[in-house]
């Protein structure tokens, strides 16, 4: 909720001027000492900054105003996302506004609603995302969780893998399997649970960017009430899939190649490597397919704009997005040649940059959130129409 | 947020598309396209009057020349139609002349040539590149000889597209007050013409100028007007056209590829259904869709009033991604094809000649990227 208990009806602005508004408020509120940090913050951290954009009103661009949300229009949420990034705010706690949010407003019930919505607002309950398993990857469906009905509640036992910031979230929504005697995704349920109790073990996993963000969580007759599932029984599978809606386009924005273009640009200038014609040429390779990334992506959020809606042709911005940001890095650390091999903060002629860290991190984004090999199926089978 | 004018264009561009949708399949027949092979002037006369007629020489050019006084979205539509039937010469090189002709300072000029470019009576062309080729307007050795009030044109122009079935020229020339812009007809004496042939087997001009005198009438824009401005703008433009007439090489090709996968069988199988071939055709429309982004982003600027810098980049950019993404889509769809791909009596080489041709037309990839790179701005908004 805004200060004086009336959110302001931020559709009524244009595009361009909602975004002003948003520059200037991201402007004046993220905090200095958070802004484009080269990790992920833990939840300690940005919990004051989290409650301050809470406090405004401007925590959660997408819910309804009746929830305490912004009410956005998803042109403007776009907008918001990417003055959101552009500010260099730091990444709080989001899977509660992003993913669980929106779905119980659009599927829950108005006692799931109520019960959760407005613990997410005050930073009282914080969410994680349980979907992949050990066995249960790109292929995500043959995941083997398992949830019982016991009287009113589920039994789940299993472990969940790839859970980002598990450690600091109080819950989880996850897919567990409640029917193993249909076709995969049909004994699929949507269940959220409480993470303070017993049987809930959250293990660390350290990447090889040296960060630990990635969790295992391992549940062990773990319980969570019926009236925590979302959706009908064995239905899980497309609750889970209607989440993906804004995700396919988000997750193909050009924001991260933008950035590694940034650094990279600022190891070129730092060593002097605009002087030489061949470098010079690939970066200019690399600039255009970073601006090329951000016109496809355009396009589509122009359709979005407009009210239309698109298919599985979208994939190709994740693809092209995602494996452009890789080719940046992959040429800043060939560009840095013998800084190339050092990890961590470097001097590069009195810079300080690190090399390694974009090129790292980045080998996840063509792995995460459907791979860039599940993308490709995904428009050879439903773009192209090939066969199977 | 749509005004009733973006409505009104998308209509426009609809109607275009779909007459330019219907003349393609109406006229396709690539028997012919074999047959006119290194003859002259390398397209159908029958085909140009018949465009003439849709106005369709007059897109871009200003009602009160005749024209339609559309945009370059509308264009660009028409380009990209045609180019999936591979008959869009030679109204690429005659739109390129005709925006020469208006961005320069001749009144009279642009009043006696335009209409008639329009009607597909008078088909002007640009000689501007020499020896070398490349896309810098500047890099010339052709001289302007003041004489008297005329001028006296001596050099030698390449990789002149159109030239064969011109009317005339427009001429770039430098002299000791800089560089300027000239319209020479082509029975003018002094002038001759010899073809060398493109990858497709259609005309490329060379042109040599023998001291032609230029009347005070006939230059397009002197060197004290702006002088070459007027071809580099045209230069922009013609290049975002080129990279639209290769979106549709590039659709037409991959189309044909998938439909031979889905009904080829190799091992029992289509070979469609094979994933390491999937992968392959999904990175093509990868390929294919980053051109069309990038266009739909140049010709909006194109249409805009944009600054001159903003125009060259995106030019530029929409140039070398449609010269890249042209040949690897069409280089590819000859493997996916297999040996039959190989042969010239398939359509999958008529597609990868025209991107050959296409890509090579007013700067490559390479000629392009580097020219992106010295417009390059120092700041990158992220």
């Amino acid at each position: 909720m805004a200060e004086n208990g009336q959110a302001p009806d931020w559709n009524a602005l244009t595009d361009d001027e909602f975004r002003r508004v948003a520059r200037e408020f991201f402007e004046t509120h993220v905090p200095q000492h958070l802004r484009y940090l080269s990790r992920r913050p833990r939840w300690a951290e940005v919990k004051d900054w989290y409650l301050t954009m809470s406090r405004h009103g401007w925590l959660v661009p997408s819910w309804p105003k009746e929830w305490g949300g912004m009410g956005l229009s998803q042109s403007k949420v776009l907008v918001y996302l990417e003055e959101l990034e552009r500010s260099g705010a730091p990444r709080v706690m989001d899977q509660g506004l992003m993913n669980i949010g929106p779905l119980l407003i659009a599927r829950g019930t108005d006692e799931q609603r109520r019960r959760f919505l407005p613990k997410i607002l005050s930073g009282e309950q914080t969410w994680c995302q349980g979907y992949s398993e050990p066995n249960a990857g790109s292929d995500l469906a043959s995941l083997r969780t398992e949830a019982r009905i016991e009287g009113d509640e589920f039994v789940i036992n299993g472990s969940k893998i790839w859970t980002s910031v598990a450690f600091d979230a109080t819950h989880m929504f996850a897919l567990v399997r409640t029917d193993k005697t249909v076709k995969k995704q049909a004994g699929i349920s949507f269940v959220m649970i409480d993470m303070r109790q017993p049987g809930v073990t959250v293990r660390p996993i350290r990447n090889i960017a040296g960060h630990e963000e990635l969790c295992e969580v391992f549940l062990d007759n773990v319980r969570t009430p019926v009236a925590n599932m979302v959706g009908g029984l064995n239905e899980g599978w497309n609750v889970a899939k209607a989440l993906l809606g804004f995700e396919r386009i988000w997750s193909g924005s050009p924001r991260q190649s933008m950035l590694a273009l940034l650094r990279l640009r600022m190891l070129a200038k730092a060593s002097g490597k605009m002087a030489d014609p061949v470098f010079v040429d690939k970066l200019a390779q690399v600039t255009m397919d970073v601006l090329d990334a951000a016109s496809a992506y355009e396009r589509f959020a122009q359709i979005m704009r407009t009210g239309g809606s698109f298919g599985f042709e979208v994939s190709m911005l994740k693809i092209w997005a995602t494996e452009t940001c890789q080719r940046a890095t992959e040429l800043m650390v060939e560009a840095a040649g013998d800084l190339g091999g050092l990890i961590g903060n470097v001097d590069v002629e009195g810079e300080t940059l690190d090399i390694l860290y974009p090129f790292l991190e980045c080998r996840a984004f063509t792995i995460y959130g459907g791979s860039s090999q599940v993308q490709r199926n995904i428009l050879a089978k439903n773009v192209l129409e090939l066969p199977s | 947020m749509q005004d009733a004018n973006t409505l009104e264009a998308q209509h426009e561009t609809g109607m275009l598309r779909e007459s330019a949708v219907d003349f393609v399949r109406r006229n396709i027949e690539t028997k012919k396209l074999r047959e006119r092979r290194r003859t002259l002037p390398g397209y159908d006369a029958g085909t140009l009057s018949h465009m003439a007629e849709l106005g369709w020489l007059g897109i871009v050019v200003p009602e009160p020349y005749g024209g339609l006084g559309l945009g370059f979205a509308e264009m660009a539509v028409v380009l990209q139609e045609l180019g999936k039937g591979l008959m869009a010469d030679p109204m690429l090189s005659v739109a390129f002349a005709g925006r020469v002709l208006q961005h320069g300072t001749n009144e009279a000029l642009k009043q006696s040539l335009l209409p008639p470019l329009v009607e597909g009576r008078l088909l002007p062309c640009v000689a501007w590149q020499e020896v070398q080729g490349g896309i810098d307007p500047k890099a010339i050795a052709t001289r302007a000889e003041a004489d008297g009030e005329d001028v006296l044109l001596t050099g030698s122009k390449r990789f002149v597209a159109g030239a064969a079935g011109a009317g005339g020229f427009v001429v770039s020339a430098r002299s000791s007050s800089g560089y300027g812009l000239y319209w020479v007809t082509s029975d003018a004496p002094g002038v001759t013409v010899r073809y060398e042939w493109r990858a497709d087997e259609t005309p490329s001009g060379i042109v040599e100028l023998r001291s032609v005198r230029v009347s005070a009438d006939n230059v397009v824009c002197a060197a004290s007007e702006g002088g070459l401005a007027a071809l580099e703008r045209a230069v922009d433009e013609a290049a975002v056209l080129a990279a639209a007439e290769m979106l549709g090489v590039v659709e037409a090709a991959l189309q044909m590829a998938l439909a031979y996968m889905r009904t080829r069988v190799q091992f029992d199988k289509p070979i469609g259904s094979f994933q390491a071939l999937q992968h392959k055709a999904a990175d093509l429309y990868v390929q294919q869709e980053l051109v069309r982004a990038v266009l739909q982003d140049a010709v909006r600027e194109l249409d805009g009033d944009g600054d001159a810098l903003e125009r060259a980049r995106l030019a530029s950019r929409c140039k070398a991604r449609g010269s890249d993404a042209g040949l690897r889509v069409t280089r590819e769809v000859i493997q996916l094809h297999g040996a039959i791909g190989f042969t010239d009596e398939y359509d999958a080489g008529l597609y990868l000649k025209r991107a050959l041709v296409l890509s090579a037309f007013l700067g490559n990839a390479t000629a392009h990227r580097r020219r992106f790179a010295t417009l390059q701005e120092d700041t990158l908004a992220v």
